[in-house]
């Protein structure tokens, strides 16, 4: 499903350079749920950046259902993101002139799918929020948002979902919302899941851990493995 | 597309306040453009069926010399060739007017008109208490005046007038008459009076200036054949024959490039709200940013995001023109009856309507759109380069280098303005011309405020707390200090400008009539009448004045080293094909002096002997004169050739001993009928002063005393008329600059509200963030009308040096008075547009709500 070769993130600091990503080999099956551990600045967020095609490696290569997408440009990126992608943040980045419903569209619209609207309703149903359908990210709290972005994420039924931190900027109670949600994503319609967190126990619920550290990915197996040092 | 129309509306839903000094930006430039537009396309569609009243004929046929048994034939002959056709001879001529009553001591110049039975051919008089014209007022001595004439006089209907030798009694006032000119300068109220009646008053002596016409009136498509054939005909003659439609075609003409010089002044208004349009779209985008990584993310492929910010500038663009449109709709419909009545009423047309016309609406919509979207591309840019990493690392995506959109959008902003331009004045070098000023004008401008926001960025860090902030505040990104500097220090500029412009025009003028200047013009002196008005003249003023001798000449040919020219049309196609008034004298005037060849001495002493002319500079340049060439005239139907010998600088300014254009060596023109004039100075109590034109005008009915002050108060009105126009136009640009002012505080408002609320939980009271404000705008406006003032201060020096060829002298109350009111109306409307700022609760801030 996704398949990464050797791929390696350098930037330039100053007159340096700094290499964020050490090459790195990985492959995650479909309906996998893996989740990316490590201190800030150990190249996470960079890492689920480079697999959304959000940038491009300085080495190496990344295939998702077979499409190499490091030859891919903008638009054919932009395209493959609409269908194949579903990606959460830490600071939500809902639009924040549309409403929660319209930020549920956007996805659906982009791609010209029919019957966007009641999808969206439904999702924001299933997200719990169908009573706040028409309030500005503004008017919601943290916790709402961030279940706008993860309706958001699935509209298009994605076979990918990226989530970066999503329970970073939320209390322990919202957190506990949006890892259901997450995990009932995952479970109900067999969605793959690379998630970016410093939350020890929704690191503990995935498949398997990558812990990063100065760049380079370890591969734990085991659940009950993560949490120090994070 | 779906997508990208539902994202505009919703877009626009949420930001068409923030949007809204967008479209107000370019409502205001449409508006200017459409309004001066239709005002003049009023004007040419009420002219264009009106044209033969302005001509009062199919076909005239004029000349300013007698008819000559040569010309009287030809013209006969050639109408008595048609089948059909009416004719009717007209004579008008200026001279001087007064009430019979021996005890009002006034009389006035006018513009004497003597008409036949037949006149007009076409267009209908308008008489005061609804009378109908006939030609029965004029017969026998009567005469219509116009109502100015009146009140002038001091007389009414029922009295008479001397004019001449004869008294005429006035039987009628005028208030539409066919058959005059628009807008040409007239000396004096229009008489009308019969033309025998004109002819028996004595009027029409030798070398008076007068104009012979002949009122042709045939089928419409015999017109041009007749034209064609009298022109053919009497080529070497100095007649002139037009038809109606060339006078359709000249007045088109001169409307059209009326419109497109208006047009142009509507297009610098569209400049200054497209700078607007693109400041706040600049910000706009800024603010969108994250929006845009955000599509971008989810999807959305850099066309369609590209699509929703373009689709919204057009929109805007749309929307503003509308309104610009019924800005101008308004402005029409309440423009005074008086101004439409002032264009109309004299030259005998029907009452103009001034209303919107399709082709400026279609014209400024037009324009509206192509400039929103002009100067938004470069800020939209930003969008398609805005990359979805963003998001993750904000403030880490590398900026990215110039690279060919943006070279494209340049190239098109600049070609784009440069086409708008030339569309607009209908010529690529006048569109030209002012996209190099107003580029030039903008680079100083830009030069101006980047150097001043590097001045206060040093002097900042100098001085106390709020006044520290306020100075850093100029300079702090996004706060468009340099579009407002261009916006306001431009309309500064403009109103600044003219107005020293004005000052030193009527300090020119006034130069001229100081205390030992001329200001009465004797015109029309006859040879018999010259030892009588100097006579006259030597016991009423203190000194005796001089009379020039004058004839009134024509240039027929040259045989010269570089030109030869062999016909009168070769003559006025080098632009020297009018009559001149020459005289002759053995001494050259005190401004005057000899450029090249050398002046004679003394007057020709035989018959033998060459006759010598000394041409002034411009003659020379334009006939490519040398010394020594033969020059051809017609004096007064005698050909006479004169070798050039000397070429002279005249100082027009200085005119108390008048200038020529050609000046004939004694010896010549004494046995030839000739005229005199003279440049007096009139008594200044005005009471002596009409008593000594009423007097003068008892004694030679056909002389005229032309009041010089009369004719400066003439220049004054006009002269304030267009000031007036043009501090409008400065007006506009100004409340431009203070629509993109008050657009820059609204774009970046909430910025400002976060940060003084952050210095109001350190500590700063309300009047310290009061002061900050005012320290900001007040700097601002200082700025911007220190850039207007020096920038008018240019303008001025260089059209009065370059341009209008008189002193310059500068003008410190006009540039201190608009350096004080742009700092003051700049400091009022920042601070004004801040208030909020300044009532804002922080902690609603700092929570975000």
């Amino acid at each position: 499903m996704i398949k990464l070769r050797n791929v390696s993130k350098t930037v330039t600091s100053g007159s340096e350079n700094l290499t964020i990503v050490q090459p790195l080999d990985l492959a995650v099956e479909a309906g996998d749920y893996v989740s990316i551990v490590g201190p800030s600045g150990s190249g996470k967020s960079t890492l689920l950046g480079l697999i959304a095609g959000l940038d491009l490696p300085t080495t190496g290569e990344i295939c998702i259902d077979g499409v190499e997408i490091t030859i891919l440009d903008e638009d054919e990126l932009a395209e493959l993101r609409g269908r194949k992608i579903g990606f959460v943040f830490q600071f939500f980045h809902l639009v924040p002139s549309l409403t929660a419903f319209e930020n549920v569209s956007i996805p659906l619209e982009i791609v010209g799918v029919k019957g966007a609207n009641a999808r969206a309703a439904t999702l924001l149903a299933e997200v719990g929020l169908e009573g706040r359908a028409h309030h500005y990210p503004s008017q919601l709290s943290g916790g709402e948002q961030q279940r706008v972005a993860i309706a958001r994420a699935l509209a298009n039924e994605p076979p990918i979902l990226l989530a970066d931190e999503p329970t970073g900027n939320l209390d322990s109670a919202s957190g506990r919302q949006i890892v259901d949600l997450v995990h009932r994503a995952q479970r109900s319609r067999g969605t793959t899941v690379i998630l970016v967190t410093h939350d020890v126990e929704l690191a503990a619920s995935a498949d398997y851990t990558l812990r990063m550290r100065d760049g380079k990915a370890e591969r734990e197996e085991s659940k009950d493995s993560v949490g120090e040092g994070v | 597309m779906r997508f990208v129309f539902r994202m505009v509306l919703r877009e626009l839903r949420a930001s068409w306040r923030r949007l809204l000094f967008f479209f107000m930006c370019v409502a205001v430039g449409v508006g200017t453009v459409v309004a001066l537009r239709s005002t003049i396309q009023s004007v040419a569609l009420a002219m264009a069926s009106e044209t033969r009243a302005l001509t009062a004929a199919d076909v005239n046929i004029e000349s300013e010399q007698p008819w000559s048994e040569a010309a009287l034939a030809i013209i006969n002959d050639t109408l008595a060739e048609e089948p059909e056709v009416e004719r009717t001879a007209s004579v008008e001529m200026t001279t001087m007017a007064r009430p019979e009553d021996e005890s009002m001591a006034v009389a006035r110049v006018v513009e004497l008109r003597g008409v036949e039975a037949a006149f007009p051919f076409y267009g209908t008089f308008v008489l005061d208490g609804g009378h109908e014209y006939r030609h029965d007022y004029l017969s026998g001595g009567g005469a219509l005046v116009r109502p100015e004439l009146l009140a002038q006089l001091g007389v009414a209907v029922g009295d008479n007038i001397v004019i001449g030798q004869a008294a005429f009694e006035i039987r009628g006032v005028i208030l539409q008459e066919p058959g005059g000119q628009l807008g040409a300068f007239s000396f004096g109220p229009r008489v009308l009076i019969d033309r025998a009646d004109l002819i028996s008053a004595g009027l029409l002596g030798r070398g008076v200036r007068a104009e012979r016409q002949f009122l042709v009136r045939v089928p419409e498509e015999r017109i041009e054949t007749l034209v064609t054939r009298l022109r053919d005909r009497l080529g070497e003659e100095f007649i002139r024959v037009r038809s109606y439609r060339n006078t359709e075609d000249r007045v088109a003409r001169n409307l059209s490039r009326a419109e497109n010089y208006l047009s142009l002044v509507g297009f610098v208004i569209v400049m200054l709200g497209g700078i607007g349009v693109w400041s706040v779209t600049r910000v706009f985008v800024q603010q969108r940013i994250r929006s845009v990584a955000i599509l971008k993310c989810l999807g959305a492929t850099n066309g369609q995001v590209l699509a929703i910010y373009v689709t919204q500038v057009l929109v805007l663009g749309l929307l503003g023109s509308m309104l610009g449109v019924a800005l101008a709709g308004g402005l029409l419909a309440f423009l005074p009856a008086s101004l439409s009545e002032s264009v109309t009423m004299p030259v005998g047309m029907a009452e103009l309507s001034y209303r919107l016309t399709i082709s400026a609406v279609v014209q400024g919509v037009g324009v509206g759109m192509f400039v929103s979207l002009l100067f938004a591309l470069g800020p939209l840019l930003e969008v398609s380069t805005t990359k979805p990493l963003s998001l993750l690392r904000w403030g880490m995506v590398p900026a990215t280098n110039w690279d060919w959109r943006q070279i494209a959008v340049v190239v098109a902003l600049v070609v784009g303005l440069i086409t708008l331009a030339s569309w607009q004045a209908a010529s690529w070098e006048a569109g030209l011309w002012v996209c190099g000023g107003f580029a030039v004008v903008a680079f100083v401008l830009h030069l101006a405020g980047q150097a001043f926001t590097r001045v206060i960025q040093y002097v900042g860090g100098r001085v106390r707390f709020p006044v520290q902030y306020a100075v850093l505040n100029l300079a702090r990104p996004g706060n468009q200090t340099r579009v407002i500097l261009l916006a306001v220090g431009l309309g500064s500029f403009l109103i600044i400008g003219i107005h020293s412009v004005q000052a030193n025009l009527v300090n020119a003028f006034a130069l001229e009539v100081r205390e030992d200047s001329p200001d009465m013009f004797l015109i029309d002196i006859q040879q018999n009448q010259a030892d009588g008005v100097i006579a006259f003249l030597s016991e009423r003023l203190d000194s005796a004045p001089t009379l020039l001798p004058v004839l009134r000449a024509r240039v027929t040919g040259v045989t010269g080293q570089q030109t030869t020219i062999t016909s009168v049309a070769g003559v006025r196609r080098r632009g020297v094909g009018r009559e001149y008034t020459v005289t002759y004298r053995d001494r050259l005037q005190a401004n005057e002096r000899v450029v090249e060849g050398e002046f004679w001495e003394g007057r020709l002493s035989n018959q033998g002997e060459v006759f010598e002319v000394s041409v002034e500079e411009s003659v020379r340049d334009r006939l490519q004169l040398m010394i020594g060439d033969l020059l051809r005239f017609d004096i007064l139907g005698r050909e006479i050739s004169a070798t050039v010998s000397s070429v002279r600088a005249v100082d027009w300014d200085d005119s108390r001993s008048g200038g020529f254009m050609f000046l004939f060596r004694p010896g010549v023109l004494e046995d030839a009928p000739h005229t005199f004039i003279s440049f007096i100075q009139g008594p200044t109590e005005s009471v002596t002063r009409a008593t000594l034109q009423r007097d003068l005008v008892d004694r030679f009915p056909n002389v005229s005393a032309i009041d010089g002050l009369e004719i400066l108060r003439t220049f004054r009105r006009i002269l304030d008329y267009a000031t007036v126009a043009i501090s409008a136009v400065g007006g506009i640009a100004f409340f431009s600059g203070g629509l993109i002012l008050a657009g820059s505080v609204a774009m970046t408002k909430y910025q400002r509200l976060y940060e003084t609320a952050i210095l109001k939980t350190l500590g700063a009271t309300s009047r310290s963030i009061a002061l900050m404000l005012a320290v900001e705008y007040c700097a601002l406006g200082a700025v911007a009308g220190l850039i207007g003032s020096l920038g008018a201060l240019g303008l001025t020096w260089g059209l009065t040096k370059f341009l209008l060829d008189i002193n310059w002298v500068p003008v410190p109350s006009a540039n201190l008075a608009g350096f004080a009111f742009t700092l003051f109306a700049v400091g009022v409307l920042g601070v004004t547009a801040n208030l909020d700022v300044l009532w804002a609760k922080p902690l609603r801030m700092l929570r975000g709500d």
